[in-house]
C-alpha cells in the first residue's frame, strides 16, 4: 500500500471527522429535544401468550416445567444451601421421571409476601401469568406472613415471629378470603397444571403459651383445603406434623423457617402427591 | 474568510501531528482488544440465561422477583433500594409492553457498551490524546518553535482545540462502529428497529411513566452517542486546560485521571452531599438520563448536567486561552 501524502491523509481524517461530528451533534440534538420536550405515546407490544401445556399424567407429557410462587418458604429462606423445597423438588421429580425433562421454569417467591399482594400480582402482572401458563406443576405457599406478624428480611438469631393469638384469630377470615381469590385466579390462568399448596405449620409449637396457635393454623389449613378441593387439579400437602415433636430437627435457627432438612421433607411430600 | 484560510493549515498541521504520534492507533488497538473480551463475557452470560430460562420473559420476571427480594430485606441501605425500586418499575414496564430490554444482538450490545463506557473509558481515551497536546510541546521543547512563528498564539491553541475535537468525534464513532462489527459477528447484526423505552421520569423512588415512549434502537444509539460526545468534549476542554497549566505530560494525565476517577467514585456515594452535583465529573453520565436510571444525586436533570458541563467547559477554555496567550516561555 502506497503511503498517503499528508494532504490526502488530512482530507480523509478531516472529512470523516467532520461527518462524525455532524452525526453526533444531530444525535445530541435529538436527545435534548426528546428529553426536554417529552411526549408520552402509548406503545402496544405484540401480546405473546404461551400455549398451555396439556394436562394429564406428567410422565406422558413432553416435559415437566415447575413454576413456584409465594413467600419466603418458597424462596427457601432458612435453608443454608439456598435450595429450599423448590430445587429439591426439581431433583426428586427428575428421579421420579427419569425419561422426562424436568426443569424449574421460574421461582418468583418474594420474602414477606402476603395474600393481598399475591392476589394483586396474579390479577395484574403479565410476567406472573406468563410464567404460570408455561408450567404443568405450580407450587405455592402463602398466608404465613398474614398470620404471623413477621419482620421481613430475617437475620439469623433474631426473633422474627411474634404471635398474638387473638390477632391470629381475627386475621383468619380475611386471609382466607384473599386465598380464595388467589386460588380462583390460579385456576383462571392455568386450569391444566397440577397445583400444590403447601399447608401452614405453627413454628412456635415448642413454646407452651403459643402452642394453641396450632388450632388456628389447622383451621386455616382446613379451609384452604376446602378452597382447593373445588378444582380436581389442585391439592394441598400438610406440613404441620413435621414441626411438632421434630421441630428442633426441621426448623432453622431463625425459629420460623424450615432448615434444609425441613424443606427436604416438604419436597418429598409434594413429589409424592404428583402423578 | 481570510482568517479561516489562515487557520485551516494550522488545524491540518495539528491534526497530522496527533496522527503521527500514533495515539489514535493505540486507541483503536485498545478497542480491538477490549471489545472482543466484553463480547465473550456477554456471550457467556447469554449462554447461561439460555440454559436456565426458556424465554426472555421468564428471565425478566425472575430478575424482577430477585430485586423485590432485595427490597424486602431490612439490611439493604435505603439508597440501594431506591435504585432497585426504580429498576423494578422500568423492567415491569418492558414486561408489560412485551419488549425485551436485553435482546442479544449487535446493536443492543453496542448500546450497553457505550453507556457503560461514558464515565471512565471514553474520558480515558480522550485523555490519551489531549493530555500532551500543549504540555507535550513544552516537554519536547518545540513550544518555542511553535510560538515564534508569525501566527497569533490564540490561533495556535484554537487549532489544537479543533484538531482535538475532530479526534473526539472520531473516537466515539469508531468505537461504536467497531463494537457493532465485532459483537455483531457473535450476536448477529440485527436490532436496529427494536423499540427502546425512554422518557421515564423519576420522582423520589417511583417512576412516572406518562412520558414514556418507544423509539427505535438506531435513534436511541444516535442520541446516546451524541450525549457521550458532549460528555467527552467537556473532558477534552478540561484536559486541554490542564495541559496548558501543567508542563509535564505525566502530571497532566495524572491530574485529569484523578479528577475523572474521583467523580465516578463520588457519584456512587454522594447521596447525602448535595453540593457534589456541581463537580464536573459527577455529571458525565449523561446517558443515564436517556435510560431513565436514577441520577447520582437527587434533583439532577439533563438540563442541570448540561449547564454544569458547559460552565466547566467555558471556564476552562477561558483559562486555557488566557494563560496560553500571556505566559512567558522561559526555559
Amino acid at each position: 500500500m502506497r503511503p498517503l501524502s499528508s494532504g490526502n491523509l488530512w482530507k480523509i481524517i478531516g472529512i470523516s471527522a467532520i461527518l462524525s461530528t455532524l452525526l453526533l451533534v444531530a444525535g445530541f440534538g435529538f436527545a435534548v429535544k426528546d428529553m426536554l420536550y417529552p411526549k408520552g405515546e402509548s406503545f402496544e407490544g405484540r401480546a405473546n401468550e404461551p400455549a398451555l401445556p396439556a394436562g394429564g399424567k406428567l410422565s406422558e407429557g413432553k416435559g415437566i416445567a415447575i413454576t413456584a410462587i409465594g413467600d419466603s418458604l418458597t424462596k427457601g429462606t432458612g435453608d443454608a444451601s439456598g435450595e429450599g423445597y423448590v430445587k429439591q423438588l426439581v431433583e426428586l421429580m427428575k428421579q421420579k421421571y427419569p425419561d422426562t425433562s424436568v426443569r424449574l421454569n421460574n421461582n418468583l417467591a418474594v420474602n414477606g409476601l402476603k395474600t393481598n399482594r399475591l392476589a394483586q400480582l396474579l390479577e395484574t402482572d403479565k410476567g406472573y401469568s406468563f410464567a404460570l401458563k408455561q408450567a404443568n406443576i405450580i407450587v405455592f405457599t402463602i398466608g404465613g406472613n398474614d398470620l404471623f406478624k413477621i419482620a421481613s428480611g430475617t437475620s439469623r438469631g433474631k426473633t422474627v415471629g411474634e404471635l398474638n393469638l387473638d390477632k391470629l384469630k381475627a386475621e383468619l377470615p380475611q386471609g382466607l378470603n384473599r386465598l380464595a381469590r388467589i386460588v380462583k385466579r390460579l385456576h383462571a390462568i392455568n386450569p391444566n397444571a397440577q397445583v400444590v399448596y403447601v399447608g401452614l405449620y405453627n413454628p412456635f409449637y415448642d413454646i407452651p403459651e403459643y402452642r394453641s396457635g396450632s388450632l388456628q393454623i389447622q383451621q386455616w389449613n382446613d379451609r384452604a383445603y376446602a378452597l382447593l378441593h373445588q378444582y380436581p387439579n389442585m391439592t394441598m400437602v400438610p406440613t404441620f406434623d413435621l414441626f411438632e415433636n421434630a421441630i428442633g430437627r426441621y426448623l432453622s435457627s431463625d425459629h420460623f423457617h424450615p432448615n434444609h432438612d425441613g424443606y427436604a421433607q416438604i419436597a418429598v411430600r409434594i413429589s409424592q402427591s404428583m402423578e | 474568510m481570510k482568517a479561516l484560510d489562515r487557520l485551516l493549515p494550522l488545524i491540518q498541521n495539528e491534526t497530522l501531528k496527533i496522527w503521527k504520534k500514533k495515539r489514535f492507533f493505540v486507541i483503536v488497538l485498545v478497542l480491538l482488544i477490549l471489545i472482543p473480551i466484553f463480547t465473550y463475557a456477554q456471550f457467556r452470560i447469554n449462554e447461561t440465561n439460555k440454559k436456565n430460562f426458556k424465554d426472555w420473559r421468564n428471565q425478566l420476571v425472575q430478575q424482577i422477583s430477585e430485586y423485590q427480594n432485595i427490597l424486602s430485606s431490612d439490611r439493604i441501605p435505603e439508597e440501594w433500594k431506591r435504585s432497585r425500586r426504580i429498576a423494578v418499575q422500568q423492567l415491569q414496564y418492558y414486561l408489560d409492553h412485551d419488549v425485551n430490554p436485553n435482546s442479544p444482538d449487535g446493536v443492543t450490545f453496542t448500546r450497553s457498551f457505550l453507556s457503560n463506557a461514558v464515565t471512565l473509558f471514553f474520558p480515558l481515551l480522550v485523555l490519551a490524546l489531549a493530555s500532551d497536546l500543549v504540555s507535550g510541546e513544552s516537554t519536547a521543547g518545540t513550544i518555542k518553535m511553535l510560538l515564534t512563528r508569525p501566527v497569533r498564539r490564540w490561533k495556535i491553541l484554537l487549532s489544537k482545540l479543533l484538531a482535538l475535537s475532530l479526534y473526539v468525534s472520531l473516537i466515539i464513532v469508531v468505537s461504536a462502529v467497531l463494537c457493532y462489527l465485532i459483537s455483531g459477528a457473535v450476536f448477529g447484526y440485527t436490532g436496529w428497529d427494536m423499540p427502546v423505552f425512554t422518557g421515564f421520569v423519576i420522582k423520589g423512588s417511583s417512576v412516572e411513566s406518562s412520558f414514556v415512549h418507544a423509539i427505535p434502537q438506531w435513534l436511541y444509539l444516535l442520541m446516546e452517542a451524541g450525549l457521550i460526545w458532549v460528555s467527552a468534549m467537556s473532558v477534552a476542554l478540561l484536559s486541554l486546560m490542564v495541559s496548558v497549566l501543567v508542563r509535564s505530560t505525566a502530571a497532566s494525565i495524572v491530574t485529569m485521571m484523578a479528577a475523572v476517577i474521583s467523580g465516578t467514585l463520588l457519584s456512587n456515594m454522594t447521596s447525602s452531599w448535595h453540593s457534589a452535583k456541581f463537580i464536573f465529573s459527577v455529571n458525565l453520565r449523561l446517558t443515564d438520563y436517556l435510560e431513565g436510571s436514577p441520577p447520582p444525586i437527587t434533583g439532577m436533570t439533563l438540563g442541570f448536567s448540561l449547564i454544569i458541563l458547559a460552565c466547566w467547559g467555558i471556564a476552562s477554555l477561558a483559562v486555557s486561552f488566557f494563560v496560553f496567550t500571556k505566559q512567558d516561555i522561559l526555559n
